[in-house]
């Protein structure tokens, strides 16, 4: 018994030695092992586009490797928080623009002003994360706002203000066929409705919210009218919904971003119709979207040959021709100045009509403050579209709920 | 899409099996250890013992003790977004906290309060429901009939397929426009119900799923604790008259009283931390669907508010410890399990049946 014993713990020990010496083999020049996180979906088919990337990258670069893994937008921005405090945050990350406010403020991302050129980016597509002065993520798209998105064979020319969507939509919505759905449940979806209404979601600080505000209520209640009075939108639609209902030709009219714009075209062809969303009529202003993009933000403890690898593929990944090569695969604006000048872009009605429907737009806040204030406005919406508040206790609790949300953060 | 290939397999393998086998060694030097010190050096008793304890005593103190102590310690912090990397720590911290938790809004609007009483509400809906539906089942599962194997696996089905699968196929089926409950709706010719917006509905159909899920537990335990139930007390109790109501409440209740408490105990604490059903079916993060757990873990990770939910864990925590300790008390189990002299003596059993039967110290049957 003893012997046996002995002889297992040596061989306990020896494996224990071998994982020992095997993870402290100093690594000449050699191969280098990054992990990158995105919250791009399959759907979209800009999950397989990142892919593509990083192939192209590693064929040309053999000792490297670069581990992709797959987040929801929420999701990667929980993550990345725990992996973060307990030491195993990935390397990089390609994720939309408003997680910069979080992560700056738990400080686990650095700033990325004084590694790359960034001069040779689009200033809108900068601005989105700019905190403090300094610039916080590498851009790659710009543009993620939302467009009305039309199906010509249902809708010949797009509705110009809201009175001719109204209209249109009562026409169209019949047999089962909506006239309009857009995502009920993401407050994404109401901020440029608000826009055109004039108001606006933060004070000209930037951090106070202004959300109970006669704009704010107005808004409210045009959606509510376009679904109980005009009757023009599904009874309740998610994103998942609305995608269905419109890829299946049971929705004449989407609003939905230039991040779904290739699947689209792809299923539709020239049925695809882009238009700005429709004027409110009652105030003459274009509704406002918000604009952002995404962009390659850095963990705070990337640094040495890991941090020059990842600047290499950056700096590859977002250069003209890559840039080129994405607008054609994902139908979403470049964010290197030189490449939207192309005449791939100027001379194409889908990317026109989403570059036009981008001048109207305004850039999404990143300041952390933001996270409070959609956490604030949703279950607002949903209990408005749900009917069971009226839009001036709607937005007279989301202006509550944000100011705890925001005071709640300290 | 990439197909399993044999390459696939061996990377998976060697990912996990270097864990496995590290584990191993780890676990093979640990009771090396154990049998020179106590074994050969102290020539103690226990040894083997204390052997067979090591690995999973080290296992729950990692797993279960290192965390709760954590957690006990985040409490009296102030650890939240801003604090994230240095958070500070102190009494007047911990007083904040446990403070906030009944004072503050949890979330965003609501309060302590509200989302206790509805968990209460949540709780009590379920354990009567599965009890109840549970019981029934059992009673006509226990009776000879053709097919019983059959209908007994056909009805443990759903507490044999994993609970976040099972969840999220149910959250399918309440969707407005596509999902089968609303399909049936139309066809009999009422209107869809909005499942996920109106907070009413959400909270039917959180109730739904979760009555779905959990009778087949109950129904299994139950069933045990009736085929555990001598056929003698009901031939003595037919032969004194009783109908077939006088028999459940007299002989079935009371007999199975020590198989059913356990069972509602833990239907209640499994409930009450019921988070998969609530988080999931409730896909629109309606406020008024959240109950304890499900708000803490919003409150912890959507919020970053990690100092306030270490302490609101605590509180539920502590809840459900008083329950606990209450509801064994005035039930009677410990009388039932030995500890004082009462018996459960189902009453109404005539005399006869009594006198021929009898129970030993530990409760056991004696013929």
């Amino acid at each position: 018994m003893k012997k046996v014993l002995l002889v297992l713990s040596m061989f306990a020990l020896a494996t224990f030695a071998a994982f020992a010496t095997g993870s402290q083999e100093p690594k000449a020049a050699g191969p280098v092992s990054l992990s990158m996180w995105t919250q791009e979906s399959e759907n979209e088919n800009s999950y397989q586009y990142v892919q593509s990337l990083i192939a192209g990258y590693t064929k040309d670069h053999p000792t490297v490797t670069i581990h992709l893994l797959q987040k929801s937008t929420d999701g990667l921005r929980q993550d990345f928080l725990t992996a973060s405090l307990a030491g195993q945050a990935p390397d990089f990350l390609w994720t939309v623009n408003d997680h910069a406010g979080p992560f700056t403020a738990a400080g686990v991302i650095q700033p990325v002003d004084k590694l790359f050129d960034l001069s040779k980016y689009v200033k809108s597509a900068l601005d989105a994360v700019k905190l403090d002065g300094q610039e916080w993520g590498v851009p790659i798209s710009n543009g993620n706002q939302l467009m009305l998105l039309y199906n010509k064979t249902l809708v010949p020319t797009p509705p110009q203000n809201t009175d001719e969507l109204i209209k249109m939509g009562q026409q169209l919505t019949k047999g089962g066929v909506y006239g309009l759905v857009f995502n009920q449940v993401e407050p994404f979806w109401l901020v440029p409705w608000l826009g055109g209404f004039g108001g606006k979601v933060f004070a000209d600080d930037g951090k106070t919210p202004t959300l109970n505000t006669p704009q704010m209520v107005s808004t409210l209640q045009f959606l509510l009218d376009l679904k109980y009075k005009y009757q023009i939108i599904p009874k309740e639609s998610d994103y998942a919904a609305m995608d269905s209902l419109f890829k299946t030709g049971k929705a004449a009219m989407i609003i939905n971003g230039d991040w779904s714009l290739g699947e689209y075209k792809k299923l539709m062809g020239d049925n695809l119709g882009v238009a700005n969303i429709p004027k409110v009529s009652a105030t003459g202003i274009w509704p406002a979207p918000y604009t952002s993009g995404k962009f390659f933000m850095l963990s705070k403890d990337l640094a040495g040959d890991k941090l020059a690898v990842v600047k290499d593929f950056i700096n590859w990944a977002t250069d003209k021709d890559n840039q080129l090569n994405m607008v054609k695969e994902l139908t979403r604006l470049p964010a290197l100045k030189v490449a939207l000048d192309d005449p791939l872009i100027t001379s194409d009605p889908i990317l026109k009509g989403s570059a036009d429907q981008m001048k109207v737009g305004t850039p999404m806040p990143t300041v952390v403050q933001m996270r409070a204030v959609w956490d604030a406005m949703k279950p607002e919406m949903n209990a408005l579209l749900a009917n069971s508040e009226t839009p001036a206790a709607a937005a007279a609790k989301m202006q509550q709920a944000a100011v705890t949300g925001i005071q709640n953060m300290h | 899409m990439h197909s399993l290939t044999a390459d696939i397999v061996l990377r998976s393998l060697g990912q996990v099996g270097s864990t496995v086998l590290a584990i191993l060694a780890g676990v093979i030097v640990l009771e090396a250890g154990i049998y020179l010190i106590f074994g050969k050096l102290l020539k103690h008793r226990h040894t083997l013992p204390i052997m067979l304890l090591a690995p999973a005593a080290i296992g729950l103190l990692a797993l279960i003790v290192y965390p709760i102590i954590y957690e006990i310690v985040l409490s009296f912090s102030n650890m939240s977004l801003f604090t994230f990397r240095n958070p500070k720590f102190g009494f007047i911290y911990a007083e904040r906290n446990f403070g906030d938790v009944f004072t503050q809004p949890v979330l965003k609007l609501v309060h302590f309060l509200p989302v206790f009483l509805r968990t209460v509400l949540w709780t009590t809906i379920q354990v009567t429901f599965h009890v109840t539906l549970g019981m029934i089942l059992a009673l006509l599962l226990n009776r000879p009939m053709k097919l019983r194997g059959l209908y007994r696996t056909l009805l443990i089905v759903p507490w044999a397929i994993p609970q976040v699968v099972a969840v999220l196929a149910w959250r399918g089926e309440f969707q407005f426009e596509y999902g089968f409950l609303n399909i049936v709706l139309r066809d009999i010719g009422l209107h869809g119900i909005e499942w996920k917006s109106s907070p009413l509905w959400n909270f039917v159909a959180i109730n739904i799923t979760n009555i779905w899920l959990g009778v087949p537990f109950m129904m299994v335990i139950l069933l045990g604790g009736l085929q555990s139930i001598d056929r003698t007390y009901y031939e003595a109790a037919e032969m004194d008259g009783a109908g077939p109501w006088r028999r459940f409440r007299d002989v079935t209740l009371p007999l199975i009283n020590p198989v059913l408490t356990p069972a509602v105990i833990l239907g209640v604490i499994w409930t009450t931390n019921n988070f998969n059903v609530p988080y999931f079916i409730n896909e629109y993060n309606l406020e008024s669907s959240e109950i304890l757990v499900t708000a803490l873990f919003r409150a912890a990770f959507d919020y970053s508010r990690f100092g306030f939910a270490a302490a609101f864990a605590i509180v539920i925590f502590l809840i459900l410890l008083v329950f606990a300790i209450i509801y064994i008390r005035f039930s009677g189990l410990e009388s039932v399990m030995g500890k004082s002299v009462q018996k459960p003596v189902p009453a109404g059993i005539g005399r006869t049946a009594a006198a021929r039967r009898s129970k030993g110290p530990r409760g056991e049957v004696r013929a």
